[in-house]
């Protein structure tokens, strides 16, 4: 069984701990969410497991498939089936997504690409996502509004076929149709491929559509809460401080 | 398409129509340096193929006469050049200039004059250095209501010395110019690389910008292709290829496509 597995993971940029022990395990046809507010480490997260060298691990392990992945650059791990959606999609001028999606998926499928499913694929795709056609043969992310570039990430998402997707606040800057239609591809990938699944989030908005089987409150680079998705309701009536505040029952249950 | 082709000092093949009237001068006992005049009298499109098999000097002059727009490409090879280039651009005229350059040795020195009210010059250049190569570029807006849109890119490799020098005047009276500078070199070595942009304006009524930035690719540019499966050298080779073919025409952009995997691959 295809598995993300953390263990005790500690995380440190510019002499601060970012990552604190964080251990978390995702099992494929799984989809956790992990909520909290801002700077707790949640992006920083998805990018030390996509391998990020800007951040530093000074203890703990990653394992994908059983396979220690800690020291693997960051293509080694997208080619084993890692993928993240980012919060914040770079614009690389120049470089036109037709060539960086069939450069992308040539490396990955190797002997078996071939041009022609390849353009019909990203053809049905970007009509899927309701995407401009144009836009493929723009630079990547080049010109584009802040939904254009998350549909772009969903885009890539589709075509390069993941085993592990991590979806990083993949629901900021989209509007509410937009939501829709990212969130609802988004479930009809998992209903057919059954990956394993991080989705990060601050609203309850994204779950929506995408539901998770696992629900975790993050605050100072840990997990403090872990629950289904009734956790997520739980934040939207008392916020995050109540909860993270104090884990313990008696907070939570006053609040039931 | 109108094509000129120059191998070192001399016009070796040559297909013009009405549009573009041409002169040459060759070098004589007084001048040692061969002249090339186009004057431009109607809207034309030109290309200019110029390779050099040993040292070379050029002085090529370019003037379009009012209300002709000119789009010129223009593809060098070779190595040693030592160039002078006069583009002199008369009332509501028009340039679009767009230049690659895979030399090995060079120095040019561009002057551009807007002479006339409401012309504009939209300049895009891209060079693969691996010598030494210096690029002096002189715009003067001699009218009022007169663009300039200054965009050089070069990628230093191997024994590569690049510099850009990138001056632009507008004098007492000339309002309304609008004057732009934008300057990158991605320098993949440890050699020194310059890019020195000025400005003289004498008039208040002038709208000026510039930009330079000397560096390598982003962390986060490589990130982003590299999370997507890509290698590092492919990610590099894809950047470099996006930096250098983008605002190109398809015949130019096919020629840096090919010259890049002559480095590169």
């Amino acid at each position: 069984m295809r598995k993300l597995k953390i263990d005790n993971l500690c995380v440190e940029v510019d002499g601060k701990i970012i990552l604190d022990n964080f251990s978390l395990e995702i099992k494929e046809g799984e989809i956790h969410a992990i909520m909290g507010p801002n700077g707790t480490g949640k992006s920083t997260l998805s990018k030390v497991i996509m391998g990020d060298t800007s951040y530093k691990i000074i203890s703990g392990d990653i394992f994908y498939n059983d396979k220690r992945i800690n020291d693997l650059s960051v293509d080694e791990r997208a080619r084993m089936g890692i993928f993240l959606g980012m919060q914040l999609p770079m614009e690389i001028e120049g470089v036109t997504n037709a060539d960086f999606l069939r450069t992308a998926c040539s490396i990955k499928e190797k002997e078996a690409f071939s041009l022609m499913p390849f353009i019909k694929k990203i053809d049905n795709t970007v009509k899927k996502l309701n995407m401009n056609s144009d836009m493929i043969h723009r630079g990547i992310n080049q010109g584009f509004s802040g939904g254009e570039r998350k549909k772009n990430e969903i885009l890539q998402m589709y075509m390069l076929n993941p085993s592990l997707v991590m979806l990083d606040e993949i629901d900021s800057g989209l509007d509410v149709d937009s939501l829709k239609i990212v969130g609802e591809n988004v479930m009809e990938y998992y209903k057919e491929n059954k990956p394993a699944m991080l989705v990060i989030t601050h609203y309850q908005r994204l779950l929506d559509y995408i539901k998770p089987t696992h629900v975790h409150i993050m605050k100072n680079g840990k997990i403090v809460k872990s629950g289904d998705i009734s956790l997520v309701n739980l934040i939207e009536t008392v916020g995050y401080e109540k909860i993270d505040a104090e884990t313990s029952e008696p907070i939570v249950s006053e609040v039931k | 398409m109108n094509k000129i082709k120059i191998v070192d000092d001399i016009i070796s093949d040559i297909k013009l129509d009405d549009s573009i009237s041409l002169e040459e001068v060759p070098k004589n006992e007084f001048f040692d340096v061969t002249s090339i005049c186009l004057t431009i009298n109607k809207d034309s499109d030109l290309r200019i193929e110029y390779s050099t098999r040993k040292a070379t000097k050029l002085d090529v002059k370019i003037k379009i006469n009012p209300g002709v727009r000119l789009n010129l490409e223009e593809y060098r090879y070779g190595k040693n050049f030592k160039i002078r280039y006069q583009l002199n651009l008369l009332e509501d005229s028009t340039a679009n200039v767009y230049k690659f350059y895979d030399v090995s040795g060079i120095k040019e020195m561009n002057i551009i004059t807007l002479n006339g009210k409401n012309s504009s010059i939209d300049y895009n250049f891209k060079t693969i250095s691996t010598g030494f190569e210096k690029y002096n570029l002189t715009i003067y807006h001699n009218a009022p209501y007169t663009n300039s849109f200054i965009k050089n890119s070069g990628v230093n490799i191997n024994k590569g010395n690049l510099q850009f020098n990138v001056s632009s005047f507008a004098g007492i009276g000339n309002k309304e110019c609008n004057i732009n500078q934008a300057s990158r070199i991605i320098n993949l070595t440890d050699n020194k690389c310059q890019i020195n942009p000025n400005l003289f304006i004498d008039e208040y009524d002038v709208s000026a910008n510039h930009s330079a930035l000397i560096g390598k690719f982003s962390d986060e540019e490589m990130f982003y292709l590299q999370s997507r499966g890509i290698d590092e050298k492919t990610a590099h080779n894809l950047l470099i290829n996006g930096f250098l073919t983008s605002n190109m025409p398809d015949i130019l952009s096919k020629k840096i496509t090919k010259n890049i995997n002559k480095y590169w691959r």
